[in-house]
């Protein structure tokens, strides 16, 4: 294929890849302001989002919208601004920019391609950015998120043969059209005057067009998201509405304390060892940069029969055993290992003590050998007792993670979307 | 070069309110949401963290649990602790026989320290068995003392006589456990001679301080007191 083909692509191939990346941030969006209402919601994950419907529970996309990183301003507003806004936007420009070029053609000035070219290789910078911290920080590509990546490539692309058309040096018409097309009078056909504009470099332009298609890129990109910020609801009036405990101090001691790097908020967390949620929760306030500013105590609840009579069945089995690995991690300073660890190796804990419960409990005696005989201790049984008493104390539900900021509980729906705007409300000291 | 300018112009700005009206038809929409919840299924709210319920806790154990609590000191005004023989039997309402046999399924939950011929004394084997008892709490919201005195000696004498082993059992726990809230924790009646005395067969089947191979009589397994934590919710 010669430049000359791939150059009346340009407009085309803008076009595509800006409706690509309109669809797919739309989606985004809308699976974003879904959440708005404070309740559970689907994400379409999948390359073709029209055709299928949102799926619940675990998946990247969720992962994705869940992150610190799928909005900004998120202190400021309930869920932040999502990026997918100004995916959104951007993209709206890019249609009208590729329309422009596409119909300009031959006309579009050298500043005009340039300013084409150096705005259209932006969103593949911000694709980079976003698919190293997937892999990096989430684990894992969400299809909707990968479809965008698809976009800004495309558009890159288009943006590169803009530049290039840019840079097109000046030579003659006839010294690439084959003599066929002139007439016997040596006078020009109306296709080779076509193809001498076509050839022919772009007239110069002048250069504040490229400043001025700078801002309207950031225009556009700003529209939806103050649309947006504007229209939002206030959530002042929930935040504090999930109650408060009854006793905050746990008189028996049975509560553990973690080590944190500036414990400044007073919390408590009230967490199982195998529930994935728990595990989830705790990475957000660990990614956050939240975990290292409260001055946090665990009320360790496992969701086991075995040890807690509030269920007549094992929801996690195998806690009741890392729950008390848990407490006795306490005197030798490893509770939090003892947490993190399980967390990373959750899914192999449930697995294996799906296999009966022995299987898991030779894997806390390797991982943790000293704790092994504490595990069995009267006392340890005493202490998980405790546990349970207290949370019958103060009313809690029998479900983990529950999260208290002093004594006022933040609320299931705040603990995601919300959560930095949640603790910028009520505890501004855990915010870093 | 008017042509690409407009069409910038008309797809930039449609594009623009189109984008903006969605947005905001979301958002909206998100809003009425929130300040109208849809309202939920009970079965998908969580359980309140409670008390053990075990399965002994029949309705007639309930009914008579919850009339002594109530008459003792236990639940609302605190101004008691305790009930002594006259109460019980009227608050409990029910037969010396049938009063026994809500017990029966605590065999295994509860213990019975014996005392000495007029001691309310705990011996060390009484003290060591109230502490395990005790400190198998699980999830049991109360623990009970029943207190009995032999029918040897006079009525009055019995009754203050298993009034003071209540008390001795209680006492020990006050020092022993340090529990903050052994008050609210804790239910004592004290039968003397005249209500609910035990027959043999409980030498045989309960744990007591004085081990089942020593010999016992009836005398011997009413002079002292039942404890036992109580799995039922109130």
């Amino acid at each position: 294929m010669t430049n000359l083909t791939l150059r009346r692509w340009l407009g085309p191939l803008g076009v595509m890849a800006s409706l690509l990346g309109l669809f797919f941030s739309a989606y985004s969006t809308y699976d974003y302001t879904e959440h708005l209402d404070r309740q559970l919601h689907g994400t379409h994950c999948s390359f073709l989002p029209g055709l299928v419907d949102a799926s619940a529970g675990a998946n990247a996309c969720t992962a994705a919208m869940y992150s610190p990183y799928s909005a900004v301003f998120r202190t400021t507003f309930w869920g932040g601004i999502p990026i997918s806004l100004f995916a959104l936007g951007s993209y709206l420009f890019f249609l009208s920019f590729s329309v422009y070029v596409w119909i300009a053609g031959a006309g579009a000035s050298r500043r005009t391609l340039q300013a084409f070219g150096a705005t259209a290789i932006l969103p593949v910078g911000v694709s980079v950015v976003m698919f190293f911290v997937s892999i990096l920080r989430l684990g894992g590509i969400c299809k909707l998120c990968a479809g965008l990546y698809v976009a800004s490539v495309m558009l890159a692309a288009a943006g590169f043969l803009a530049f290039q058309r840019s840079q097109a040096p000046r030579q003659s018409a006839s010294d690439t059209v084959p003599n066929a097309v002139y007439h016997a009078d040596s006078r020009p056909t109306d296709a080779f005057l076509a193809a001498a504009a076509r050839l022919s470099p772009p007239r110069p332009g002048h250069i504040i067009v490229i400043p001025i298609f700078l801002m309207l890129l950031g225009m556009f990109t700003l529209v939806p998201a103050a649309v947006y910020a504007a229209s939002l609801p206030s959530y002042t009036s929930y935040l504090r509405s999930c109650g408060k405990l009854i006793e905050k101090n746990e008189t028996h001691h049975a509560l553990v304390k973690i080590a944190t790097k500036s414990p400044k908020q007073p919390a408590l967390l009230v967490v199982d060892p195998l529930c994935p949620t728990c595990k989830a929760f705790h990475e957000r306030l660990v990614d956050e940069g939240i975990f290292e500013n409260l001055d946090v105590e665990v009320a360790i609840f496992p969701l086991d029969n075995e040890c807690n009579w509030m269920l007549d069945r094992a929801m996690h089995p195998g806690a009741c055993v890392v729950a008390k690995a848990f407490l006795c991690g306490e005197k030798s300073g490893k509770s939090r290992n003892v947490l993190e660890w399980s967390y990373d190796h959750q899914d192999e804990l449930l697995d294996l003590a799906k296999g009966g419960k022995e299987l898991l409990r030779a894997k806390v005696r390797n991982a943790f050998p000293e704790l092994d005989r504490c595990i069995d201790e009267k006392d340890t049984q005493k202490r998980l007792e405790h546990v349970l008493h207290y949370a019958i104390a103060n009313k809690l539900p029998v479900s983990t993670p529950q999260f208290f900021m002093g004594e006022t509980k933040v609320c299931d729906e705040d603990t995601d979307l919300g959560l930095r705007y949640t603790l910028g409300q009520i505890a501004p000291g855990a915010l870093p | 070069m008017k042509a690409p300018f407009f069409a910038f112009g008309i797809i930039g700005t449609v594009g623009l309110a189109a984008a903006s009206l969605f947005v905001w038809t979301q958002v909206k929409s998100a809003q009425q949401r929130l300040e109208h919840p849809p309202t939920k299924d009970n079965s998908q709210v969580a359980a309140v963290a409670d008390h053990a319920e075990a399965p002994y806790c029949t309705p007639q154990f309930k009914t008579v649990l919850q009339r002594v609590l109530n008459a003792c000191g236990l639940v609302g005004q605190e101004t008691r602790r305790g009930c002594q023989p006259a109460d019980v039997k009227t608050i409990a309402s029910i037969n010396d026989e049938d009063f026994n046999a809500l017990f029966t399924p605590l065999s295994e939950r509860g213990a019975i320290l014996l005392f000495d011929d007029a001691s309310d004394k705990l011996d060390d084997e009484a003290k060591k068995l109230l502490q395990d008892r005790w400190e198998d709490r699980r999830g049991a919201r109360y623990f009970f003392i029943v207190s009995r005195a032999s029918k040897t000696g006079s009525t009055d004498g019995n009754r203050s006589l298993s009034h003071k082993r209540a008390n001795s059992v209680m006492f020990f726990l006050q020092e022993t456990t340090k529990e903050p809230n052994l008050e609210k924790m804790v239910g004592m009646l004290w039968l003397g001679s005249e209500y609910a005395q035990l027959g043999k067969d409980y030498c045989s089947g309960w744990s007591n301080s004085r081990g089942t191979g020593k010999p016992c009589t009836t005398d011997a397994i009413n002079r002292s007191a039942f404890t036992s934590w109580v799995d039922c919710r109130l």
